[in-house]
Formats: C-alpha cells, sequence, structure tokens
C-alpha cells in the first residue's frame, strides 16, 4: 500500500494520497516500511473510528452490565437468593433431569399437600425453558457446569443483552448516540439491578429483556412498515408471554398506542401491517402457553386488543372506501353511519361478553393497579406482600437518582420532536410510571421506559452544549464580517468557556450517578436473604446461614413423606432444598388453604393440633427473630395470618390478638395473643434466654421487650430443631395418644 | 311542468344526494315528526374538537410526574400523617419530624410533596438550558433562561442529595 505507488489513477481523491507515498518512495528501506505501515494502516476514516467507537463502548457496556450483577456471588457464595427463584430452580432442574414432556405435564404432589399443583400448567416456562437451553448449550460445548450456576448467572447474562437492546432501541427512537447513552444507564441502574443480580433466577430477569425486545421491534415494525419486523416482533412477544405475567402490560400498553396514533391522525398503511400481524400472530403463539391458554379472547384484560383490531380494520375499510368515492359530501354520510355502526356493535359485544361470562372481569392482580385501594379492603394475600406497597419518593430516588431529573426534560425533547417512536416512548414512560408508584414492584417495568428517556436528555442536552463549544472554529473560518450579526458574536469565549463548564458540570452528574448505583448495588440489593449478615460488635462480619441448616437438617433427619406447615411464605425453599411435601407455598392459588394454616398459626394449641392431624402434619416450622433482632420473622407477619384467616373463618378476630389497636408480645398483650399457637412455638424455652447484656431473660431483640408468657409449655407438639441462631425452629406435632 | 321535472332529473342526475339524502334516519325524521312540527331557527354550533397542542399536553403530563413522583398514591392507600412528630425526652415538648426514619419506602405528605418538587424543578432546569439556546429570541431573554436554568439544575440536585442523606443516614458510607 505505502510501497506501490500507482501515480495513474486518475480521480483527484487519490491524488493527494498519492503524491505522498510519491515522494516517500525514494529514501525507502525496508526498515521504514514497517512504522509507516503501522501509522498508515491505523490512520481509519472518521466513520470507521466512529464504529469502532461504538462498538468497544457497547462492549465495556456489556461487561459492566454483567460485572456489576456479581456482589452477592463474590461476597457469599454462587447461590440462589429469596423464595420465588428457589421454585424455578426446582422446576428447572426437574427440566432437565427429565425432559421437556414430563416437565410440561408435571403434577407435583410435593406442595399444597393434600391438594398437589398442576406445574405444568401453572407457570411460565420461559425462564426454565432458556436456562435449559443454555445448560444444554454449554454441556454440547463439552463445559461441565452445574446447572445451579447457570440458574445463578442467566439473570446477569439477560440483563446485558437488554443493554444492547436499548441501544437499537435508542437508535430508532432518537439517534445512535442516545443509544449509546441509553445502554450505559440501564447497565448500572438499580430499579433493573434488584430484580436481576446474580443469584435472583426469577422471571423478570429475562422478562425485562422480552419487553424491551418486543416493544423495539414493534417500534421498527411502525417505522419501516416491513412485514418481517412485524412477525419478529410477535415472536419475541410470543417469549414475553412465556416468561412473565406482566405481558399483560404490553397487550394493552401497544393497542394504547394505535390508539392515541389514531387520534392524533397519524394512521397510515405501516402501521396497519404492523398491528394487525403482532396481533394475529401473538395471540395465536400465546395460546400455546397453557398457563395463558384462552385468555385472549376471554378475559377482560386483553379485550382492549381486540377493540382495537377491530377498529384498525373500520379505519382502512374507510380509507378505502374514501378512495373509491371520489364525492366528499357522500363520504362524510357513510362516514358517520359507520362509525356509529361499528362503535355501537362492538358495545353491544363487549356487553353481551361480559354479561354472559365469558368475557371473565379483571382479575384482583391487575385491578388493584387501576384502583390502588381496591386490594387493601378486599385482598389482604395480594396487600400483604411488601413488595406491593405503594411507593414512596425515597424509593423512587433510590432507584433512579439523576434519572428523575433527566426524565421530565427528555419527555420534553420527545415532544418537541412528535414522531411515531417518540410518541411510544413517552407513553410507555408515562403509563410504566404511574404504575411504577401505584407498586414498588413495578419500578423494574418503569426502568428501561426512564433510562431511554433520559438517554433523550442527556443526548440532546450534550449536542447542544458541544456544539456551543465547538461553534468558535467554524465562525471564525467564514470571517469576521458574519461575526457582529450573529447574536453570540461580542461574548464568544465566554459562551465557550460556559459550553465547556457545563459540559464538565453533566459529566460530574453522570459520574455521581455511577457512583450511587454501585453503592446501593453493593449494599441494598445484593443479598441473598437466605443468608443474613451482620456487623458485630468489633465491626467484624457474622453470617447467619440458619436458614439452610434447618432445611438441610429437615432433609437427612425427617421421613421422605414428612409434611411440613410453615407460613406460605418458605414453601419454596422447604421442597427445593429441604425435599418434603409443605403444605402451602409461595404460588397463593388457594386462598383458603392458606387460611386454614393461619387459622391454625393463631388458635389456641388443641383447636390447632385439630387442624394439623386434618392436614396431616407431621412438623411444624417457624421463623424467630428475636434472639438475632431479625426483623422479617413470623411474629412480625403474624397479623396478616390472622387476617387471611379472618377472612375466610370469621372465628378469627383481627381485634382479639391486639391491645388498644395496639399489636404487643409482651406482659400487656392480649390474652389469646399470649396463648396461640404461633406465640407459643416462638417463644417456646425463649424465657430462660438471655439475649442482651443489661436485659432480663426472655428479652425480644425484634421487637424491643421483655415477652409476656415465659412459662410456656407445649402439649401437643415437642421441639425438634432450633437453629444455632435460634432464627428457624422446627416442631414435631406428635400422633395421638393411644386410647388407654 | 315539464321543463320542472326535466330540470329535476338533470339536477337529480348531476347531484344525486340534495342535503345529505342518503342518510335513511334523516328521511324517516323528516317525516315522522318534522312533517307537523317546525324546528326554530337556531345559530348552535357543535363544539369542535381540536386537539390540544404537544406542549399543552406536556404541561399536564409534567403536572402528573409530579404528583405520582411525590408519592401521592402512597399518600393515599397509607395515609400518613402530614408532617410526623416526636416527644422531646428532656422537656417533653412535641417536634415535628419531616422526614419519616427507618425506612426506605415510607414517607410523611409533606416531604414526598417537597421532594417531588425539587425532581420537577431539576426537569424545568434542564428545558430552561435547552429554551436559551433557541436562536430566535432576545439575548438578554436567552441569558436569563440559561442562569435560571443552570441554577435549578443545581438547586435541585443539592437539595435532593440533602433529603437524601437525612431521610438514609448511612447513604454513600
Amino acid at each position: 500500500m505505502v510501497g506501490k505507488a500507482e501515480p495513474v489513477n486518475g480521480s483527484v481523491k487519490s491524488g493527494s494520497n498519492q503524491s505522498i507515498p510519491a515522494t516517500m518512495q525514494s529514501p525507502l528501506k525496508k526498515s521504514d516500511l514497517i512504522p509507516n505501515l503501522s501509522l498508515k494502516t491505523l490512520k481509519l476514516k472518521t466513520k470507521q473510528q466512529e464504529l469502532l467507537i461504538r462498538v468497544s463502548i457497547l462492549c465495556l457496556v456489556y461487561v459492566l452490565a454483567f460485572i456489576t450483577r456479581l456482589f452477592s456471588v463474590l461476597r457469599y457464595e454462587s447461590m440462589i437468593h429469596e423464595f420465588d427463584p428457589y421454585f424455578n430452580y426446582r422446576t428447572t432442574l426437574f427440566l432437565t433431569e427429565k425432559g421437556f414432556y414430563e416437565f410440561w405435564n408435571w403434577f407435583d404432589s410435593e406442595s399444597w399437600y393434600p391438594l398437589g399443583r398442576i406445574i405444568g400448567g401453572t407457570l411460565y416456562p420461559g425462564l426454565m425453558v432458556t436456562a435449559a437451553i443454555i445448560y444444554w448449550l454449554l454441556r454440547f460445548l463439552r463445559f461441565a457446569i452445574h446447572i445451579r450456576e447457570v440458574c445463578v448467572l442467566t439473570a446477569p447474562f439477560f440483563a446485558s443483552n437488554t443493554t444492547l437492546v436499548a441501544y437499537f432501541f435508542g437508535k430508532e427512537v432518537w439517534d445512535s448516540g442516545a443509544g449509546l447513552v441509553a445502554a450505559a444507564l440501564i447497565a448500572i441502574c438499580p430499579g433493573y439491578i434488584s430484580r436481576s443480580v446474580a443469584g435472583s433466577y426469577d422471571n423478570e430477569g429475562v422478562a425485562i429483556f422480552a419487553l424491551l425486545l418486543t416493544f423495539y421491534l414493534f417500534v421498527k415494525a411502525v417505522n419501516t412498515g416491513s412485514l418481517a419486523w412485524a412477525l419478529a416482533s410477535a415472536f419475541a412477544y410470543f417469549y414475553m408471554v412465556s416468561a412473565w405475567g406482566g405481558y399483560v402490560f404490553i397487550i394493552n400498553l401497544i393497542p394504547l398506542y394505535v390508539l392515541v396514533l389514531l387520534i392524533t391522525g397519524r394512521y397510515s398503511m405501516r402501521l396497519y401491517v404492523a398491528y394487525n400481524s403482532m396481533y394475529v400472530l401473538g395471540m395465536l403463539l400465546a395460546m400455546q402457553i397453557r398457563f395463558v391458554g384462552f385468555q385472549h379472547v376471554q378475559s377482560g384484560e386483553h379485550m382492549a386488543a381486540m377493540g382495537v383490531f377491530f377498529l384498525l380494520q373500520v379505519f382502512f375499510f374507510l380509507d378505502w372506501v374514501k378512495h373509491l368515492l371520489s364525492d366528499t359530501k357522500l363520504f362524510q354520510a357513510f362516514l358517520r353511519i359507520t362509525v356509529t355502526t361499528a362503535i355501537g356493535v362492538g358495545a353491544i359485544a363487549l356487553g353481551v361478553g361480559m354479561a354472559s361470562g365469558y368475557i371473565s372481569p379483571w382479575t384482583g392482580r391487575f385491578y388493584s393497579l387501576l384502583d390502588p385501594t381496591y386490594a387493601k379492603d378486599h385482598i389482604p394475600i395480594i396487600a400483604s406482600v411488601s413488595e406491593h406497597q405503594p411507593t414512596a419518593w425515597s424509593s423512587f430516588m433510590f432507584d433512579f437518582h439523576i434519572l428523575l431529573f433527566l426524565f421530565p426534560a427528555g419527555l420534553y425533547f420527545c415532544f418537541k420532536r412528535l414522531s411515531d417512536a417518540t410518541i411510544f416512548i413517552v407513553m410507555y414512560g408515562l403509563t410504566s410510571m404511574y404504575f411504577a408508584g401505584v407498586m414498588v414492584r413495578l419500578i423494574l417495568v418503569a426502568t428501561p421506559a426512564v433510562c431511554l428517556i433520559s438517554a433523550i436528555a442527556v443526548s440532546a442536552t450534550i449536542k447542544n452544549l458541544t456544539l456551543v463549544a465547538r461553534a468558535k472554529s467554524k465562525v471564525t473560518q467564514t470571517g469576521s464580517v458574519r461575526g457582529s450579526s450573529s447574536s453570540k458574536g461580542s461574548s464568544k469565549p465566554f459562551q465557550r468557556n460556559g459550553a465547556i463548564a457545563l459540559l464538565l458540570g453533566a459529566f460530574y452528574l453522570l459520574s455521581k450517578y455511577a457512583t450511587h448505583c454501585t453503592w446501593v448495588t453493593s449494599e441494598a440489593y445484593s443479598s441473598p436473604s437466605i443468608v443474613l449478615a451482620a456487623r458485630g460488635a468489633h465491626g467484624n462480619r457474622v453470617i447467619f446461614d440458619d436458614y439452610r441448616e434447618a432445611y438441610f437438617w429437615l432433609r437427612k433427619n425427617t421421613p421422605p413423606d414428612a409434611k411440613v406447615m410453615s407460613w406460605w411464605d418458605y414453601g419454596y425453599q422447604i421442597t427445593a432444598m429441604g425435599n418434603r411435601t409443605v403444605i402451602v407455598d409461595n404460588n397463593t392459588w388457594n386462598n383458603t388453604h392458606i387460611a386454614t394454616v393461619g387459622r391454625a398459626m393463631s388458635s389456641y394449641e388443641d383447636e390447632a393440633y385439630e387442624i394439623m392431624r386434618s392436614l396431616d402434619v407431621d412438623y411444624v416450622l417457624v421463623v424467630f427473630g428475636g434472639v438475632t433482632g431479625y426483623s422479617s420473622d413470623d411474629i412480625n407477619k403474624f397479623l396478616w395470618m390472622v387476617r387471611i384467616g379472618g377472612g375466610v373463618f370469621p372465628v378469627i378476630k383481627e381485634p382479639d390478638y391486639l391491645v388498644n389497636g395496639e399489636y404487643r408480645v409482651d406482659k400487656g398483650a392480649a390474652p389469646k395473643m399470649l396463648n396461640c399457637l404461633m406465640y407459643k412455638l416462638s417463644y417456646y424455652r425463649f424465657g430462660e434466654l438471655t439475649t442482651e447484656y443489661g436485659k432480663p431473660p426472655g428479652y425480644d431483640r425484634a421487637r424491643g421487650v421483655e415477652i409476656g408468657n415465659k412459662d410456656i409449655k407445649l402439649e401437643y407438639l415437642e421441639e425438634a430443631f432450633t437453629t444455632s441462631n435460634w432464627i428457624v425452629r422446627i416442631y414435631k406435632v406428635k400422633p395421638p395418644n393411644n386410647r388407654w | 311542468m315539464r321543463s320542472k321535472p326535466e330540470s329535476q332529473t338533470f339536477t337529480a342526475s348531476m347531484e344525486p344526494l340534495s342535503s345529505g339524502s342518503v342518510d335513511p334516519i334523516f328521511h324517516l325524521l323528516r317525516i315522522v315528526p318534522f312533517s307537523f312540527l317546525r324546528p326554530p331557527k337556531l345559530r348552535l354550533k357543535l363544539p369542535t374538537l381540536t386537539l390540544p397542542s404537544p406542549m399543552t399536553v406536556y404541561a399536564l403530563v409534567l403536572l402528573t410526574y409530579f404528583m405520582v413522583v411525590s408519592g401521592i398514591v402512597y399518600d393515599v392507600i397509607v395515609e400518613p400523617p402530614g408532617i410526623g412528630s416526636t416527644q422531646d425526652r428532656a422537656t417533653g415538648s412535641v417536634r415535628p419530624v419531616v422526614f419519616l426514619p427507618g425506612r426506605v419506602n415510607g414517607q410523611y405528605i409533606v416531604e414526598g410533596l417537597s421532594s417531588g418538587f425539587m425532581f420537577v424543578l431539576g426537569g424545568v432546569g434542564i428545558i430552561l438550558m435547552d429554551l436559551a439556546l433557541d436562536r430566535n429570541r432576545a439575548r438578554s431573554v436567552k441569558v436569563s433562561y440559561a442562569t435560571a436554568g443552570i441554577s435549578f439544575v443545581v438547586i435541585a440536585y443539592v437539595m435532593s442529595m440533602l433529603f437524601i442523606r437525612i431521610k438514609i443516614p448511612a447513604y454513600l458510607s
């Protein structure tokens, strides 16, 4: 390239390039060739430089998204966190061992004794199938790793993939600069990290990737009008339906978006092709998941999509008729008739469907999103989950930091430059922010929208600032005559310095965002929940591994067909790690069964014994935090047991357990509280234990009081096992006495 | 008489719809009540619905954002007091507590509203900075927009950091 100078090439452009090697040709020796080669070949054109920068940024962001989620793996070990992931892990294990057909038709008799659970028909298989495919792929490549490692690292892997999708989405909505910023923001945003750390093997880890992919492909389809992109978005929607119950958000947001486009007069053939293909194929594919079944045509939550589908057909029909008729007056009359008829027929069909019961009304879970006060009054199980509480400002700040400032600014930029794609992202952002305000858990769904819109704000602002910062060199070339006419003529250096200062300020804010995100990830969202850590007296870290100790004891020291009764929080963990049958678990599909357990826990010991005999219970497991000060124990959850039990069995009344509306466990507590089964099981032999220096024996560190009833005698149960820090306590139910 | 039907048919063939005669309900109404009732001459017009401008919609959106981010749903459901109070141990007087301590997901009403206001202020600051770069304004207006924008962003960021430090004492440590 350097040595051979081809002077005869003709074009003027290459002339300047050719002249340089021509002059250097003469003193050329072999030793000169190599440094000249490296300099010349490394000199890329601007487009290639830009591509290199973009690709390297995306690679760095990909790696960053993965490694920032690894805190708990490095601090503790590679294990599954929390409660729900244990069920997912158990089902994935079953899938890899027995194969897909056994998994799809699995009836599990080890949970919800004696009812059992049809697992194949009541779960979302996307996550398990994804992990199993990755596992089989790695095994095919002869990497012999355990399925648990694959399960632990699935969520960070998909988080990295989400950053790539966010880049393409940002490029589609605004430009590639916004895409890069969106990828970087979403890689470390705590709102997303909270549900996708390594070890959090839950549906959301995969579902957010599927959600963003569906939205990206649909917006691409609307922008291009291509059938291929629309069908691709239908397949992405199928993946989302298989992964998470939150797909209802997609099937309601996209019709709402189409409706807004129709209202703002942006109907076009592209929209028609995109929505129709996506809806029809997506609906058909979604019906393949047994848990979803025919809900797309039968459930009230999916009716909006169908209504918009028919409305689009009406629009297309009207457009066609308008094209055929040359007469506007005739067309106006026709328009009025058609629209009235269509709306009338639609309303009648909807009315008939709902009245006959074919179209079921909105389920409580989703209805409580529209009317947040509904769950508090009617469905205590939904209201009791801490993740379902409404959001306070500090949760927003914790999960979003400066994105909360950039979000309204980004909305402003979107409103300034309205297009089909920006209307979509605005709607996604607004609806998801409202839902995030209703339920803390849904901050996760809002995170991609907030990151994208904030990226638009960042990108647009930085572009403006760099334009101002670079304006000087352009103006001086055109001459100083122009300078006086432009309004920034006289104070150009000030403006340029101001812009540079503002750029530095923007980078400072973004670096504070990165610091905040890393701190939040490390302190708040990387705890496995099954292993507790605390600071000892000398600042050293103390680890409480009581849960796993108890489950291992259950696994090794109880008969294989033993049935364990506990509150539903621990059901999944007991079946997965203890390998024993449970009465109720986290699926909470049968409220009456849970209420039976709640009633047993809140009754006196003899009544509870009757209930336990009827359920064939062999062991009872309670969680107690009085010795360690652990605040998420069963005594703190007890009132929910009373409420849920009292919701089905009116013999359990909440005021019986309260004193003047206050919940107490000390001497002034209600007598029913001091003698119920939960109290006895939690505080058995606790009255002899001194927990803290200077406090009397029987001082409960989680409630901060000395317990009221220290002399507890158990008649029908006996203590089987208490873990080393008294966190988990297991009792054996004694068989009935011989008659004589 | 002959020319009239001709002209009528002639006009009829030229313009088959005379005042919307395709509509069957119109014809029905023409016969049943309005052959003997005479409608009065009114000067009413159907209100034409025009879509609001993007910036009007944006103003509404900003207001909704302020309410959501201040935790209004939390306020409606959990019904916390407007401002908390604690009793001073030594003197026994009741002192107000602005920030609910101890939990990340809990607030009093006033603290939610003030934090929401700070967030919106930051957003408005960035918008003002963008408006300052608009070419079609007087220079003094641009300068005032720019200073206002920068000061809003700085104030909003500093106050938000202060609020979160008060609320969560262990923040960034």
